[in-house]
């Protein structure tokens, strides 16, 4: 394979060039925020600025979301992936329980989470498989779309008329992370199957955008690669992408990976410090764009950035499938014995009621419905 | 302007406040209440994606219609088109029974500028369909004369980029809308502090609608009313007769005294 990226997502200059304290300053404060101002704020220079990086951020959260919280919520629709990503306990090679849910299971599963109240949904499946193929999936976004006013997937790559099938069938948005921007580390985690094609993977969110997603979720899996080198080339990316789909919008994620089943250890571990570094500055660096993070991070690291960086949190979240419908309001991802394995474990594990009250504490509305059903491709 | 009164009129409406709100962005429903109660404000615009019926404590809707003397105006940001905004509109007409329409048709999410094809598309057909249509716009005296030839109510120019706290950075064009314009001029975005509000009145514009400004100030409701103080001082204004600027000074003793 060809490893060399494209001059528009490249971000190895910048990885040679060191940051003064002034430099840091500047970029703090400018008004005109470009790929400079990120190389500044994620250098080493900036770790000293953290609570300016924040102060900044925190205003133009405010300035561009007010002082909102937009809620989200995943569901592990199959377990089943043909992927070889090393990383992950999911993995095909990987001796591990499997289960797809049928749609009369999807509907539970609906339900329940209706009832909670949320408004968004996150469809997830592994990489594709016979277990959860395209057909699969428009059914449970149909399903789906009959309930939720936002249904978006984060699933396998596809074409652009796949993508189109999809959103016909009242999907919105795609998530799909980029995992490492950089192609050898790429390679070697990624050890067969379509998922090994680098290029394949960081063109789909343009297909996806180009078949009629309204959103595209973007993000690098933090832990893999130089972080430095990853979000620098997240950011050209998403700079990309608004360039060429003016009309998409975007929101980005933060994944850190943790040492799943598998025993895998990440090569560049990203503590809180570098994670809160990372999110302040592509805050400071796309004041407009949501960012997300998810209840892999522990509830004292979420509730101090949420309105600061982050615009966007799923809570209550299983990460297990069947996960809702069967379960009370016990988290049965953490639980011995459950029906099926976590992909990861929820570090947040906290309830609907007890976050929201957390962030009403922190003068921030918890908000569950910010779209409206009536802009789908086919209303 | 219509100097003859000082009630604004919308669609055969009356207001005497002069002062719009926005409802977004705010940290809770109650503070959102105490800001507009705060405003003195008859008149809100709740955006259609934050209705939620199956929700009670995440819907905008309800809580504002409960309000007395306020009357609501659903606006339809998240439409892409105007065939978008148009279903929005009349979803908004049928979950509210309010006859007034904000139309906002923001298709690029990152600045949220409007697009001024499909606002003034969807605004001909709202206005022929019977609603009291507020165009959210550029600020461009042109498209602004031909809203006001379909039959919109007002038109309503942006001061700045949404959110931004720019400011009045567009009053050279709003002065243009306002010379020519028969219906009233609301500015709608950007405006950051009250003094800019009275600013906009003391230039004869008709209303503003302030959101962001208010939602995002430390306190939201004291700051609705210091809205609701600039807007009132700006028209007070507006309605004494500034004085006229002149680039030169003007000598007590004129040097032409000797001609007469």
């Amino acid at each position: 394979m060809n490893n060399d990226l494209p001059d528009w997502l490249n971000p190895a200059p910048w990885l040679s060039r060191t940051f003064s304290a002034a430099d840091v300053q500047h970029a703090i404060g400018t008004e005109a925020p470009d790929e400079e101002t990120l190389a500044a704020l994620l250098s080493p220079a900036a770790e000293e600025f953290l609570e300016s990086m924040a102060a900044r951020a925190q205003a133009l959260t405010q300035r561009h979301f007010g002082r909102i919280i937009q809620l989200y919520v995943p569901l592990y629709l199959s377990s089943w992936c043909s992927g070889g990503c090393a990383y992950c306990g999911f993995a095909a090679d990987r001796h591990t329980d499997r289960h797809a849910l049928d749609f009369a299971g999807v509907e539970k599963e609906l339900s329940a989470i209706k009832t909670m109240g949320f408004e968004e949904i996150l469809l997830l499946t592994g990489e594709r498989s016979s277990e959860a193929d395209l057909d699969y999936l428009r059914e449970c976004i149909r399903l789906a779309a009959q309930k939720f006013h936002n249904v978006a997937i984060e699933v396998f790559p596809m074409a652009t008329e796949e993508y189109r099938s999809l959103a016909e069938a009242g999907c919105t948005g795609v998530t799909l992370y980029q995992e490492t921007f950089h192609p050898e580390t790429y390679d070697v985690m990624h050890r067969w199957g379509p998922k090994k094609d680098f290029f394949n993977r960081l063109d789909a969110p343009a297909r996806a955008l180009a078949g009629g997603m309204r959103f595209a979720g973007l993000g690098a899996l933090l832990g893999l690669s130089d972080p430095r080198f990853d979000m620098l080339a997240l950011y050209r990316h998403a700079r990309h992408l608004q360039k060429s789909f003016w009309q998409s919008g975007l929101t980005i994620s933060f994944p850190r990976i943790r040492n799943e089943a598998g025993g895998f250890i990440a090569p560049h571990p990203v503590d809180e410090k570098l994670l809160a570094q990372i999110i302040l500055a592509f805050r400071i660096c796309l004041p407009n764009v949501p960012l997300t993070l998810s209840t892999r991070e522990s509830a004292a690291f979420r509730d101090g950035i949420a309105g600061i960086g982050i615009s966007k949190m799923s809570i209550a979240s299983k990460t297990t499938v069947g996960g809702y419908g069967d379960t009370g309001s016990e988290d049965l991802s953490r639980r011995s014995g459950a029906k099926a394995e976590a992909q990861f474990d929820v570090s947040d594990d906290r309830g609907l009621d007890e976050f929201c009250a957390r962030l009403h504490s922190k003068d921030l509305e918890p908000v569950f419905k910010n779209w409206d059903g009536i802009y789908r491709l086919t209303a | 302007m219509n100097l003859e009164t000082r009630n604004l009129k919308l669609g055969g409406h009356e207001f005497k406040s002069r002062l719009i709100l926005g409802t977004g962005k705010f940290s809770n429903t109650a503070t959102m209440i105490a800001a507009i109660e705060a405003s003195g404000t008859e008149l809100v615009t709740v955006a259609l994606r934050r209705f939620n019926r199956d929700k009670p404590s995440d819907d905008l809707c309800a809580p504002l219609a409960k309000l007395k003397g306020v009357k609501l105006m659903p606006n339809t940001s998240g439409a892409m088109n105007a065939k978008e905004a148009v279903r929005a509109a009349q979803l908004g007409r049928e979950l509210s029974g309010s006859p007034f329409v904000k139309v906002e048709i923001h298709p690029n999410p990152h600045h949220l500028m409007p697009d001024a094809i499909e606002t003034y598309l969807a605004a001909k057909e709202l206005a022929a369909d019977g609603f009291i249509v507020l165009p959210y716009i550029p600020a461009d005296p042109v498209l602004a004369k031909k809203l006001e030839d379909v039959g919109c109510a007002a038109v309503m120019p942006l001061g700045a980029a949404i959110g931004s706290g720019g400011g009045l950075s567009t009053a050279d064009m709003i002065q243009l809308i306002l010379r020519d314009s028969n219906i009233p001029v609301i500015v709608d975005a950007g405006l950051r502090a009250p003094s800019e509000a009275a600013r906009a009145m003391e230039m004869g514009c008709d209303a503003v609608l302030v959101n962001s400004a208010i939602a995002a100030a430390r306190d939201p409701a004291a700051m609705a009313r210091a809205f609701a103080l600039g807007v009132e001082t700006g028209y007070a204004a507006r309605q004494a007769g500034l004085m006229p600027k002149s680039e030169l000074a003007i000598a007590t003793s004129p040097l032409t005294s000797f001609l007469s």
